[in-house]
């Protein structure tokens, strides 16, 4: 029991973290590839990702499956639901490798494979889920972080530092909602770019041209986040303008300031047809900083 | 990404070890006791074949219809409450084995099953988990509040105790009721829960497989899915809070990879560097997700609305870095 309490933790964030390491290595060599066959748009969707995944899952099992239906002498296809059953940590037990023949003891090269069979084919499962499945599972607590923002924000309409400041509290852990409350009244505002979770929260509740982007990011994902309210872009605009200066390192972009405007609602489409030109923004900003 | 190898190949080798440790101490704890079960099996045996006079190929068929008899004592394994009972066991990964389809088609159907269940499953639990630490949270503080405290204020080590407790408490009750329903001690009732509650299965110990239980006894047998639905949920709860965070997401990381190299020596590597090297590649899902974006964010001024993760917003990023060094 005390081997399972640490060790499983451990195990699911190893396989996680190898997984997202693997995904990484294959969107690189895809996008090299992509390059290499001339295509004009070299870039790596996430279809093409999770074709990708799938049948790398595919190959483990049947390269599994051939394996042990030779050394055991099962069916290909009782291999292949055995190594199913054995990647998916199900583990039914009606198959098992390695119980005939005494194969523990005396064949130490099929044993081997089998061990290693086994984790590398957890890590190709890992890495599939880490695709597909690892951002729903985080969803819940990010939806409820950018609402406790949003309440922050608007009831602290007027004070400087874009309310960001006070997303002080919310970095990196789930749901801290009671954490970003209590800390949006004492960070106050310095204008200071304290915590980047909390301003890109801000923008993506408040600013309709970063839900663009979240939008994008979590186009595969059930829930779309929509901006609460396009009206509180004005808000943003107010403490946008309250904060004049940028705070900490990064004075030189505005990036902590909401870079959307009432008058922006207006650029949403162009955003949201993919054309949208940074001149726009550009000027916007120019703008503001004259007003 | 150099500092995310490190932590995976650093976590690669902390899981061999931790391997080897564990083979070593279960070496030295269980093999005495499988030595003397199995030299207690052979005794017993030849006694029974000195005392009716088997022969060897009559004993081994014995044996091997013993074997196939065990599933079957249990009772009737695939009834509606015996596949209910086993497609929790195939969706929770859980996986006792007490029961396992025998038909070729049974297997087939068992795998896609597995396919959409388990993810269906995952994300399920992970967002009841959520919502069950949210609601711990809010009575926390009102229980703070309530005693008066200056500065009522949840930290993580409360969520963490509490979380403690309560993953305890279940595993504790569900020991007591099942000692009590299958006549188990109270120490293999709580080993029971624990392997059930981990989603391990091993099957040494399996619930509602005496005296027919899963047809004579239906509240027993509700009982009996409901504690493990709502043991899930509270181990689901506890690992989002404590481990969810650790888990890499490979959603951006990728793209942040791949555009340095495709944006080659342009311009706009120049004000990027400095910011990169800041934030390495040592991610924890949710806050590196973030910095990311706070990077593309200043790199892009905040947006870059790609049709598809990432692709002409790269080209405008770096078009529009450009820009802005004229400005």
């Amino acid at each position: 029991m005390f081997y399972a309490l640490l060790g499983i933790p451990l195990t699911l964030v190893m396989f996680q973290s190898l997984g997202e390491r693997i995904n990484t290595f294959v969107k690189y060599l895809l996008h090299r590839a992509k390059k290499g066959l001339g295509m004009r748009r070299a870039d790596v969707s996430m279809a093409n990702m999770v074709l990708i995944g799938f049948f790398s899952c595919i190959s483990t099992l049947c390269i599994g499956a051939a394996a042990f239906s030779y050394y055991e002498h099962w069916t290909f296809f009782q291999a292949y639901y055995y190594c199913f059953i054995t990647l998916t940590t199900i583990g039914f037990g009606d198959y098992v490798a390695l119980q005939k023949d005494q194969a523990l003891q005396t064949q130490p090269q099929y044993v081997a494979f089998s061990f290693v069979y086994i984790l590398t084919g957890l890590t190709v499962i890992g890495a599939f889920l880490n695709l597909v499945v690892l951002r729903f599972m985080t969803m819940n607590a990010e939806d409820e972080k950018r609402d406790a923002e949003h309440r922050a924000l608007l009831t602290r309409n007027g004070q400087a530092g874009g309310g960001g400041g006070g997303g002080a509290g919310g970095a990196g852990g789930s749901a801290h909602t009671t954490d970003t409350t209590s800390s949006t009244a004492a960070a106050g505002g310095g204008g200071g770019f304290r915590n980047v979770y909390a301003e890109v929260l801000h923008f993506q509740s408040m600013c309709s041209c970063l839900w663009y982007k979240s939008r994008e990011k979590l186009q595969y994902s059930i829930p779309m986040i929509i901006p609460r309210d396009l009206s509180t872009s004005d808000t943003c605009v107010e403490q946008s303008h309250s904060s004049p200066g940028g705070g900490g390192r990064y004075s030189d972009t505005p990036s902590h300031r909401c870079l959307c405007s009432g008058a922006q609602r207006s650029a949403i489409s162009s955003v949201s047809t993919g054309l949208h030109s940074l001149s726009t923004f550009r000027s916007l900003m120019k703008r503001r900083s004259s007003v | 990404m150099r500092k995310h190898s490190v932590r995976t190949a650093a976590l690669i080798v902390c899981i061999l070890s931790y391997l080897l440790v564990g083979a070593a101490v279960f070496d030295a704890l269980e093999s005495e006791a499988e030595s003397g079960r199995k030299r207690l099996l052979a005794q017993k045996r030849s006694e029974l074949r000195r005392k009716y006079g088997f022969s060897a190929e009559d004993y081994r068929e014995l044996e091997r219809l013993a074997l196939q008899a065990e599933p079957h004592r249990a009772g009737r394994q695939w009834k509606f409450a015996g596949s209910f009972y086993f497609a929790i066991t195939v969706i929770t990964t859980i996986g006792y084995g007490h029961a396992a389809p025998g038909t070729d088609s049974g297997k087939v159907f068992c795998m896609f099953y597995a396919f959409l269940g388990i993810p269906l499953t995952l994300v399920t639990f992970q967002s009841l988990g959520e919502r069950l630490n949210a609601l711990v949270r809010r009575l926390l503080l009102a229980a703070k509040r309530c005693l008066g405290l200056r500065r009522p204020h949840v930290s993580t080590e409360n969520m963490v105790v509490a979380g403690l407790l309560v993953c305890a408490a279940t595993l504790a009750l569900g020991a007591a009721a099942f000692a009590h329903f299958e006549g188990w001690t109270f120490f293999h009732a709580y080993y029971y829960c624990f392997i059930t509650l981990t989603t391990i299965g091993f099957g040494d110990f399996v619930a509602l497989q005496n005296d027919e239980a899963l047809q004579r006894k239906p509240p027993y047998v509700a009982f009996s899915f409901l504690y493990i639905l709502l043991g899930l949920t509270v181990i689901g709860a506890f690992l989002n809070l404590v481990v969810l965070r650790f888990l890499a997401a490979s959603a951006d990381a990728p793209e942040r990879a791949a555009r340095p190299l495709r944006q080659g020596a342009r311009a706009s590597r120049g004000p990027a560097l400095p910011y990169r090297p800041s934030h390495p590649a040592g991610s924890t899902s949710i806050s590196y997700r973030i910095h990311e974006l706070e990077l593309w964010a200043r790199d892009n001024l905040g947006f870059s609305p790609p049709a598809s993760p990432g692709a002409g917003g790269r080209g405008r990023a770096g078009r529009s870095l450009a820009r802005r060094k004229s400005i």
